[in-house]
Parts: C-alpha cells; structure tokens; sequence
C-alpha cells in the first residue's frame, strides 16, 4: 500500500501501531486481574492460560472437525441466502408491484432477530443441520436482497434506454450494464449477508447442533471448562477478523476494477 | 408518402403518470427529415423534445401516428439509427475507449477492430489521450463526447441528438458544433438535433422546427438558406441574424406560455 502518514507523523503514532498496543495492553490488564486474584477462575482464566489451551486445541482433531463443519454450514447457508436474496433483490426490482407488496415484510424482517424461531423449526425439522441453515441462509437473505434492490433502483434510466437503443439482448443489458451498474451496491450486501451466516450459524450451533465451533464453545461453557471456551471464543473471533479483513479487500478490489 | 428520410407523421404521445393520471406531453408533430439532411429540434424545457427524439429512436410507442423511416414503420430501435442521450450515458467502469466501442460490440464486431476504429473516433471528438480514463476522470462536456463518439463509430444512417453540447462551454460548442459539421457534411447522415441554442441550431442546421409549449405541436419550421460548407464568418451575416431573431421571436412567446402553466413567472407583456 502507498499510503501518506496520514494522521500521526512518527512511525510510532501510526494507527495500526497504536491499534496493536492498545489490545496488547487490554491483555496486560486482563492478565494482571485475573492473575491477582480480582476475576474468579471460573469467570476468566488469565489470557496466557487461554492462549496456551487455544495453541493445544488448534492442534486437536475435533477442533478441525468444527472448524470444517461450521465452514461448510456458514459457506452452504450464505451460498444459499446469496442467491436467493439476489433473486428476490431482482424480483422487486423488476416487478415493482411484488416489491411494494413484499418489501416491508423484509424490512421488518431486518430487524427482528430471526433466531427466536428455532422452536419452530426446531419442531418442524428436528435437531440437526437443518434448522441451522435456515435460520442462518434467511438471515444471509435479507441484506442480499435489499442492498440488491437498492442498487437496481439506484441505476439511471439513460442506461438501459442506451441498451435497448443499441439493440442489446435480455442477456447483454443484464450481463454488460445492469450488473456492473449495480455491483458497487451489491458486493456491501454479500458482505453483510457474510457476516449474518456467520452469526445465524455459530448462534444455532450454540442451541441446536452437536457438532460445529459454536456447540463446543456452549459444551465447554456447560461443563465448566472455561479456559477451553475462551480459547474457544478466541478462535471464533480470530476467524472472524480474518474473514472480514478479506471481504473488505474483496469489497475494495470489486469496488476499483469496477470504476 | 416520401420514401426515404424520416417521416413524423401526426405523432401524439401520452405519459401515464405515477399516480395513474396521463400527460399529453405531444399532441400533433409532422415533419420529414429528408435523406442526409440536419434538422434541429428547438422549444422551451418540458415541451416534449426529447419525448419526440425516444419516438424517432424506437424506444417509445407513441399514442397516436407514427414514424417512418426509409417506408418502414418505426416499430423498435433500428440499426441504422444512433442516439446521444441528453444525461450522461456513459459506463463508469468502462474506459473511453471501451464506452465508444461498446456499440460495435454489441453489433459484434471483434474486439482489435472495434476498439483500432474506437480510437480514430475519439481523436475526431478531441479526446485523444484520454482513450484509457474512465468517465469519472472525465468533465461533464467530454462525457457527451463519448457519447457522440460511440453514436458516431456505428455509422449510422440516422443519428438522433439530445442537447449533446448541453455541458459544454460556449467557445467548446462552437468547436466541436464545427467538428459535427465536418463529420457530417463528409458523411451526410441525416441529423434531427435537439438544442436550446438558437444560434447553434440556426449554424448547424438546413431546417429549424420550433416547437410550442406542452402539449407540443410545430409552430414553424424555419429553412435555413445560408451556403454550406458553414464557415465561422456565416454567423456574422446579416442572414444569420435575420433568422436567429426569427426562431428567437417564436421561441419567446412559447416559453413564457411554458413558465406560465408551470406557475413559475408571471409576465405582463
Ligand atoms: N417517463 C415519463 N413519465 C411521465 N412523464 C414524463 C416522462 N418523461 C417525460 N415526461 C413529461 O413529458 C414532458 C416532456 O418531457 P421531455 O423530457 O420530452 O421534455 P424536453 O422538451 O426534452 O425538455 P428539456 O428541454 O428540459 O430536456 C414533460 O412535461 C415531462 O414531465
Ligand atoms: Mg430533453
């Protein structure tokens, strides 16, 4: 990156510097306290008591076990919610009627955590993978199809008149100017739908699955293995900033190639 | 009735409004742009130019008549008609080069080709060096030439142009109006051209049509004697001025009918 020192001119006042020191020192802090008897054991383990379990359980065979079957849960759910939300995003586009109709059921869905329906789906499809990768694909849905709709809507009028006059076929308009037209508004929606399977899946897990990153971080939580289920956390919270640090690079280089 | 050209024949659109109302944005427009020749479309904002212009292109049905081009009923947007759009059309993540191709390849033509005869093109509008930009990197008035110049590179019989010089500066007008001019007296498309330039439209063009407020129909249609080539000097004759104040005349009369049915002036003559 080609970067000016943009606020904080030493190498020292560098954000990312500063960033790093401060969870370097929120982790003394947290050693200190647990080490000096002010946070029980069974409520926080000092952070090297963790760090040490996490280096430990990485290596175990039912950590990579979860790790692919949340993975699998997660890429399965928002491959799903994806192409659905893009689907129903083009729909209320394209129909305007349907979308006047549907779009406040969506809206509202967007605020309601969708989560408090496991019971039902939980009575309909029994325990399993199921429920989870509905609960977690619709949650994926509702950005998709909003930001999809959005950036439809957001396209100038000029641009598909400029295709139908030049003769373009159904696929050329769609291929060679709506969707790039749209995919600056689109790609935030995915990385959000993203987001939301990661979430749908690891809360599910908690409550419904025997297997999975969020069951074990909840089986350890039950059985009183607390270093275990902070390592646990940790690892989840890692995966996830790694995630993310790639769909915002993603989102970048999307956002530049299409200028 | 006229074989070749474009022929209006008593064209009335009607818009259905949003909240299921209609506006009669044209009543009644005739006319026949004969083969190869530069028709400028003048009229005050809002009087249905650019209505009239989606009717020649195609791209919109209109209530009542018809337009025929070359005997052939105007049915859908044609191969042989361009069309430069009054707001920006260009492709932001396409570069210049890729904007004024983006005709060819839809008429698939193959890649080398249209983009070696893309790059001619955009020398004649006065963009060389900017072949690799993309439009945000680009003035609003050079957006219009791409557009000019994607409209140009499909070498169409008929070319229809909405205010194509609207973003541009008086002296850059000028310019590229006289680039137009060269083009066309080269290639003799036939031209229906709307501006809101008298000048403009009575220096480019063999017939001026002034149109009426809304709902529009012709309220004269000015034939302009002036020797072709043009040259700069033209507009300093005394026949260009004549004409000038004689568009200018009409034109006054119905944009002040226009600003007064949209409540925005009231002017006692
Ligand atoms: N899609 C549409 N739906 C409803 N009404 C429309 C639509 N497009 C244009 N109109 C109306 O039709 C009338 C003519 O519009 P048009 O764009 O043809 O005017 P114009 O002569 O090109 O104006 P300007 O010089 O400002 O570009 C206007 O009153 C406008 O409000
Ligand atoms: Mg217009």
């Amino acid at each position: 990156m080609n970067r000016t020192s943009s606020g904080g001119g030493t190498l020292l006042l560098r954000p990312p510097l500063v960033r790093a020191a401060l969870v370097l020192a929120v982790v003394a802090v947290l050693e200190a306290a647990a080490r000096g008897g002010l946070v029980e054991p069974l409520v926080m383990p000092p952070p090297s008591v963790m760090f040490a379990r996490l280096v430990e359980i990485v290596r175990s065979g039912p950590f990579v076990t979860d790790l692919v079957v949340t993975g699998a849960t997660v890429a399965t759910a928002f491959g799903l919610g994806g192409l659905v939300g893009l689907m129903i995003g083009i729909l209320f586009w394209r129909f305007p009627f349907s979308g006047a109709v549907f779009e406040p059921y969506l809206v509202s869905m967007y605020s309601m955590p969708t989560i408090v329906f496991y019971p039902i789906l939980l009575a309909v499809f029994g325990l399993g993978t199921k429920p989870i990768m509905i609960i977690a694909s619709t949650m994926a849905l509702i950005p998709v199809a909003l930001n999809t709709m959005v950036a439809l809507r957001a396209i100038p009028p000029t641009l598909p008149k400029l295709a139908r006059s030049l003769n373009c076929t159904r696929l050329q308009t769609y291929r060679k100017v709506l969707a790039p037209a749209a995919v600056p508004m689109v790609v935030p929606g995915l990385v959000l739908g993203f987001i939301y399977a990661v979430i749908g899946t690891i809360a599910m897990e908690f409550i419904l699955a025997s297997r999975g990153l969020g069951y074990r971080t909840g089986f350890f939580y039950r059985s009183f293995e607390i270093a275990d289920m902070y390592a646990y956390i940790l690892v989840i919270s890692i995966v996830a900033i790694i995630v993310n640090v790639g769909l915002n690079y993603f989102e970048r280089r999307i956002r530049r190639d299409m200028q | 009735m006229q074989r070749t050209g474009v022929v209006l024949d008593r064209v009335g659109v009607v818009y259905t409004t949003n909240d299921g109302g209609s506006l009669e944005a044209v009543r009644d427009v005739s006319g026949v742009v004969a083969d190869g020749r530069f028709v400028s479309l003048i009229g005050p904002s809002g009087c249905g130019k650019s209505t009239l212009l989606d009717v020649v292109g195609g791209l919109l049905r209109p209530a009542r008549g018809g337009v025929v081009i070359n005997g052939e009923q105007v049915s859908g947007p044609r191969r042989d008609t361009a069309m430069v759009f009054q707001e920006d059309s260009t492709l932001h993540w396409r570069t210049v080069v890729g904007n004024v191709a983006f005709g060819l390849e839809i008429a698939g033509v193959g890649r080398r080709e249209r983009e070696a005869r893309a790059r001619d093109v955009i020398k004649l509008v006065g963009l060389a060096g900017f072949e690799d930009r993309h439009p945000r990197e680009l003035s609003g008035g050079m957006k219009q030439r791409v557009a000019i110049a994607r409209a140009l590179l499909l070498d169409p019989r008929i070319m229809l142009m909405d205010e194509p010089f609207g973003a541009l500066d008086q002296q850059t007008r000028m310019f590229i109006g006289r680039e137009l001019l060269r083009v066309w007296e080269e290639t003799r498309k036939s031209v229906l051209f709307v501006t809101h330039d008298i000048q403009e439209a009575v220096y480019l063009s063999d017939e001026v049509w002034v149109m009426s407020a809304r709902p529009s129909v012709i309220k004269s249609k000015i034939a302009v004697d002036l020797d072709r080539p043009r040259a700069p000097g033209t507009m300093g004759s005394r026949r260009f001025h004549e004409l000038t104040s004689e568009v200018w005349e009409l034109l006054r009369v119905e944009s002040e009918k226009a600003l007064d049915a949209s409540g925005e002036l009231r002017t006692t003559p």
